[in-house]
């Protein structure tokens, strides 16, 4: 009788649902009027509060005129609807990227260089919508190549970790050890050594597949053995891994109220993440990079081929904010701004590990 | 009416699930029905949906059949991720080493490594078992971890296409089997499912021969059944847990030849999306018999392949779902001994007993 009275419950509360719901307004990505954006985000997902988090940030300020928080992002919405997948594993970028493009999709989106060969898969099959990937390289007619300068956006905060730094001894933590990657580092460590030329960096990578990215207790061992070595400061390129060495340097505890260890954080502004631990963050903008690319499609001004994005399109920067305000001196702050203008002026040539030696 | 029981129980399981799953949409605040249709509709269309579903279910199929028939033997075979996994490898590894014979060559060697690998690696832990007892379940569970391993520092070191993803380089264009869409009209070619979903369907009715006609499936089935009975008999019951696993490890390897041949034409570092425990619930779900696998196998792929589009174009729902989904179809499947009571109660089952 209990087994009667639970499954007719069930039944009563389902069929009562069901009616309440039914007057919802049906989904609005089959409204053909609008210009139709899909991303496909990485592995590590929309929320990494970094590379992924950021190019949500600059899907939906063109959606709908805001952050994901709510608050103005200072640039007006473009009249799109905008779709996302968050594919988890390897195996569902290819099906997410075909979901967008089944349906006819104006514009796809990739985050991330691992999904090249997919896109030029899927874009092969599909020549007449725009793509755009985040990092990847492709000489298709129909995909943009959304790329910026870390080295010199890593440049200026490796000078910000050598004026933070009193052992003698900064970190690095990169996430995949690939081209890319060394980028952040090489910069890194030009802009330490201009301000200390003797200073010695560690550089630790945590994988060399995918999964390097989505990593974060490796991420907190690789920082907790640099500690151990010295570095009082870690720069991680690292994805969700690097929250990790967030971890590692809370651990490390403070001294009279000042953190005696610090991080720095990538992509997204992560100064909040631990607030006092985190002297800075190496923003790579792809929200500016992501909503430029959205408005040409918007606009019918679309171009396939290199957008580069350095520190003069505001493609690449270093954050500042309220929670790593006590922890940046203005003398600091002041030589970091002189060289962000010698750098865009041409007056200091950063390394790019990338270009062809 | 036999057949309509064993029917019973997936079904109300699959039809409760999809309950819960609603509620559990409901909850996040969208709508159930809108949902469900998409996920149906978006695996169900002609002809993407559909083509794609029926590459998903492929994989599926043989993992579902790899575990049936280590399941008939009273083994479970947990090892089928990573069978398939050093199953796929050997194919590509063949089929890149000679890549310049004909096709008339090189086929049937690619087929045989799938095989051969799969077989192999299933027979360790069968004969572990055999000559020393030794659980198959730990055993399997950890080769798989060995197999993912080795297979990645091959990839690594030796066979990598160069650039930053992990794999190997292309095998010879004689290796290649042809994609459906060759063959059906209105299906696009670029669809990846192949020729590997045919044979799966063969797979399907060579264990069903194999299992119910023949006296070597007899032996097996006995061993599975009652052991001690089986031995009495004068069944070799060594014998039978290593060809048991043997077979099973076979047809995981086959996998390597839906997704070497038949879609990437090279071995791609961690391409399965956990076929080979999938293979479990399709086994469970579809009673152990090879065609509950198909049947079941096909429901799981059309899960797979509506979560991304549930996940894109709903308002809330991800494709976690999916997993509720079919975490909750196991869960129900599993509770079958303690639901049964309360169907007979109502007489429902009661003339189904035999």
């Amino acid at each position: 009788m209990k087994f009667a009275f639970w499954s007719t419950l069930l039944m009563l509360c389902l069929v009562a649902a069901l009616g309440a719901s039914c007057n919802r307004a049906s989904y609005g990505a089959h409204d053909k009027s609008k210009i139709r954006v899909g991303i496909v985000f990485d592995i590590g997902g929309k929320d990494d509060r970094s590379f992924n988090a950021s190019a949500w940030a600059g899907v939906s300020c063109a959606e709908t005129g805001k952050w994901p928080d709510g608050t103005d992002c200072g640039k007006p919405a473009l009249n799109i609807v905008a779709r996302d997948i968050e594919p988890g594993n390897p195996t569902s970028i290819e099906p997410a990227m075909r979901a967008f493009a089944e349906r006819g999709y104006d514009l796809i989106i990739g985050v991330g260089f691992a999904q090249t060969p997919i896109m030029e898969l899927v874009a092969k099959d599909y020549p007449n919508i725009r793509f755009a990937i985040v990092d990847g390289d492709s000489a298709l007619p129909n995909v943009a190549l959304l790329k910026f300068k870390e080295h010199e956006g890593s440049y200026l905060v490796g000078m910000l970790a050598a004026k933070a730094n009193k052992t003698g001894t900064i970190g690095f933590l990169g996430g995949m050890d690939i081209g890319l990657i060394h980028r952040f580092g090489t910069g890194y460590e030009e802009g330490a050594r201009a301000v200390k030329p003797d200073i010695r960096v560690i550089k630790n990578y945590v994988g060399v597949t995918d999964a390097a990215w989505n990593n974060p207790g490796k991420g907190k061992e690789l920082a907790l053995a640099q500690i151990s070595k010295g570095a009082d400061v870690i720069f991680t390129a690292a994805g969700n891994s690097g929250l990790g060495a967030f971890d590692a340097v809370e651990q490390a505890g403070k001294v009279d109220g000042r953190a005696t260890h610090l991080v720095i954080g990538v992509d997204a502004n992560q100064n909040m993440v631990k607030p006092g631990f985190v002297l800075t963050s190496m923003l790579k903008r792809v929200d500016n990079s992501v909503y430029s690319i959205i408005e040409d499609v918007v606009n019918g001004r679309f171009q396939a081929g290199l957008h580069v994005y350095g520190l003069d399109k505001d493609g690449v920067a270093y954050a500042m904010d309220e929670h790593n305000k006590p922890l940046i001196t203005p003398e600091m702050l002041q030589q970091v701004e002189e060289a962000r203008k010698k750098i865009m002026s041409g007056e200091i040539k950063v390394t790019d590990a990338m270009d062809k030696k | 009416m036999i057949f309509l029981r064993q029917l019973l129980f997936p079904l109300i399981a699959v039809i409760a699930a999809f309950i819960v799953g609603g509620i559990l949409i409901l909850i996040i605040g969208d709508n159930p029905i809108e949902a469900y249709r998409l996920l149906l509709g978006s695996a169900l269309s002609w002809p993407d949906g559909i083509g794609y579903t029926l590459f998903y279910a492929t994989p599926l199929i043989f993992t579902g059949l790899a575990v049936l028939v280590a399941f008939r033997c009273g083994l479970l075979n947990i090892g089928a991720e990573g069978q398939l996994y050093v199953a796929a490898f050997a194919t590509a590894w063949v089929g890149i080493s000679f890549a310049n014979m004909t096709a008339w060559i090189l086929l049937p060697l690619c087929f045989l490594a799938a095989i051969l690998a799969g077989g192999v690696w299933g027979a360790i832990p069968g004969i572990l078992k055999a000559r020393f007892g030794s659980h198959e379940v730990i055993n399997t569970i950890m080769l798989n971890f060995v197999a993912v391993a080795l297979c990645s520092y091959f990839t690594q070191y030796h066979y990598k296409n160069p650039g930053p993803i992990m794999e190997t380089t292309a095998i010879g264009g004689g290796a290649h089997i042809a994609r459906l869409g060759r063959f059906v009209p209105g299906l696009p070619e670029r669809i990846p499912v192949n020729v590997a979903f045919l044979l799966a369907l063969l797979c399907c009715l060579l264990v069903y021969l194999f299992l119910w006609r023949t006296k070597w499936g007899y032996e097996l089935r006995a061993t599975g059944t009652n052991p001690t009975a089986a031995a009495y008999g004068g069944i070799s019951i060594r014998k039978q847990i290593i060809i048991a696993m043997t077979i099973s490890g076979s047809l995981a390897g086959m996998v390597g030849i839906n997704e070497v041949l038949g879609y990437r034409y090279r071995y791609y570092d961690g391409f399965s999306d956990n076929y080979g425990f999938t293979g479990i619930a399709v086994a469970l779900l579809g009673r152990n018999h090879p065609v509950g696998v198909v049947v079941a196998a096909l429901l799981f792929a059309v899960l797979q392949r509506g979560g991304i589009h549930v996940d894109g174009f709903s308002e809330y729902v991800t494709k976690d779902i999916v997993q509720v989904l079919q975490g909750t179809i196991i869960l129900f499947v599993a509770a079958e001994a303690f639901f049964s009571g309360s169907f007979n109660r109502f007489g429902l089952l009661k003339r189904a007993k035999v």
